[in-house]
């Protein structure tokens, strides 16, 4: 994973370049459409974060890996730090495209909600700390939290009028497709590479740790 | 089954033995209900309006009275006892009965308070009680495995609503949307709303079935 993830320092500078100089202006949202290729990998890049914290919290209770108890919680640091990035952009490009940066649209509603069930984990995972158990019980938490997620997708739009464009809309010429898929890519390496730092960071203070602890 | 219904009469008569967490609910209840009928007395709410305040009203309530079944278990360290004596999935099922009628027994006093101090009309009294009920079981369905989580920290009160309120938020959603219809008109169908509160519930208390032995046996 770390050698994949290292394809960032070329695949981010070349969707950034994609984005700015490949990219057509977009038709209905002119220069501000070009969020399009920030604004929907951050999107992306956060829902990534958050199905891999869930699965690893399945993978933990099931066979009790202390590693995939660690990763998730890095997964879900990722993705909350990406929800406040899609959530901020999406609201300066609903400031620049509906009049208003808070709209209560479907999928603006649905963000905020993942922030909320983040801000929980992270608010639980802080009040278990000592308890032997935390693993446990942040991982069952975040598989209740991720149960609930279809319902509130299903009752969003009986309630709210979606206001968002169609995907097939924004994207509907090839060198935007492109970039897209460009964009998405490289958010997801950056995703990786991120994971690893954080990974290797906490391998490095578990070791300095065990030094200390031998020392005295 | 037998063990079960011994375990929720336990808890029954523990909650009438002592008294104090029911009155301490139920006072919450009826407060609340009283505030917001003072506050906004003179003045006619609309169907919305109602609709918003009664179930934030009966969230806040049952968060408030949910949260000490497990609780309880834990400050006293029966928790212990109780899993030495029975499995988890008994533990589980009769919290989750005893939640599911305590949350019933709020939701009778809070509607009656509600509806006798806000005036307006509620033209589908039938689908209002069962709206109601179907909104009552789907919350304290996701919220018994919530406050076994919540039991088991530190600042457990603050914490179990903090963890069981982006959880339980689809149904709230839904259950405002129902009541307000219910408050509005007469002519409406309770069906898509019971089937989306009984689908919520059946996801939530299998997988909370399936992870509760996780939480309960972690020490």
């Amino acid at each position: 994973m770390k050698h994949i993830a290292r394809l960032i320092h070329i695949a981010m500078p070349v969707s950034i370049v994609l984005a700015f100089c490949y990219a057509p202006t977009a038709e209905v949202h002119g220069e501000a459409g070009r969020l399009l290729f920030f604004h929907v990998p951050l999107a992306w890049t956060a829902t990534i974060g958050f199905l891999v914290a869930g699965a690893l919290s399945i993978a933990f209770l099931l066979r009790g890996r202390d590693s995939h108890e660690i990763t998730a919680r890095f997964s879900a640091e990722i993705g909350l730090f990406f929800t406040v990035l899609a959530t901020a952009s999406g609201s300066i490009w609903s400031k620049l495209s509906w009049g208003s940066f808070w709209n209560w649209d479907p999928r603006q509603t649905s963000i905020i909600i993942l922030m909320l069930i983040y801000l929980a984990y992270f608010s639980l995972n802080a009040s278990l700390k000592g308890n032997e158990g935390r693993g446990k019980i942040t991982s069952a938490y975040l598989i209740i939290a991720m149960a609930s997620l279809p319902f509130l997708i299903a009752v969003f739009p009986r309630v709210f009028g979606s206001l968002h464009p169609h995907s097939g809309s924004l994207v509907a010429d090839v060198p935007t497709r492109l970039t897209l898929i460009a964009s998405l890519a490289a958010f997801t390496l950056l995703y990786l590479q991120i994971l690893s730092i954080r990974q290797r960071i906490h391998h490095f203070e578990f070791s300095r740790q065990a030094d200390d602890q031998k020392l005295q | 089954m037998r063990k079960i219904l011994r375990l929720i009469r336990k808890d029954l008569l523990v909650e009438f033995r002592e008294r104090r967490s029911l009155f301490i609910v139920l006072s919450f209840a009826i407060s609340t209900t009283l505030s917001s009928a003072i506050a906004s007395a003179g003045t006619s709410l609309g169907a919305w309006e109602r609709a918003i305040l009664l179930w934030i009203i009966i969230l806040f309530a049952g968060i408030i009275g949910l949260a000490h079944s497990f609780t309880r278990e834990e400050e006293r360290g029966t928790s212990l006892f109780l899993r030495l004596s029975s499995p988890p999935a008994f533990v589980f099922f009769s919290k989750l009965i005893f939640n599911i009628c305590f949350f019933a027994v709020l939701e009778a006093v809070i509607v009656s308070a509600f509806v006798f101090f806000h005036e307006g009309d509620v033209p589908s009294p039938f689908i209002f009680i069962t709206i109601i009920l179907g909104g009552g079981f789907a919350l304290s369905s996701g919220a018994t495995v919530l406050s076994a989580i919540a039991a088991k920290s530190a600042m457990r009160g603050a914490l179990f609503a903090v963890i069981s309120f982006p959880v339980l938020l689809p149904v709230l959603i839904a259950a405002i949307r129902a009541t307000a219809l219910c408050f509005e008109r007469h002519d409406i169908s309770a069906a898509s709303e019971m089937i989306f509160f009984l689908a919520f519930s059946g996801a939530l208390i299998s997988i909370s079935y399936l992870i509760f032995p996780h939480i309960w046996n972690n020490e």
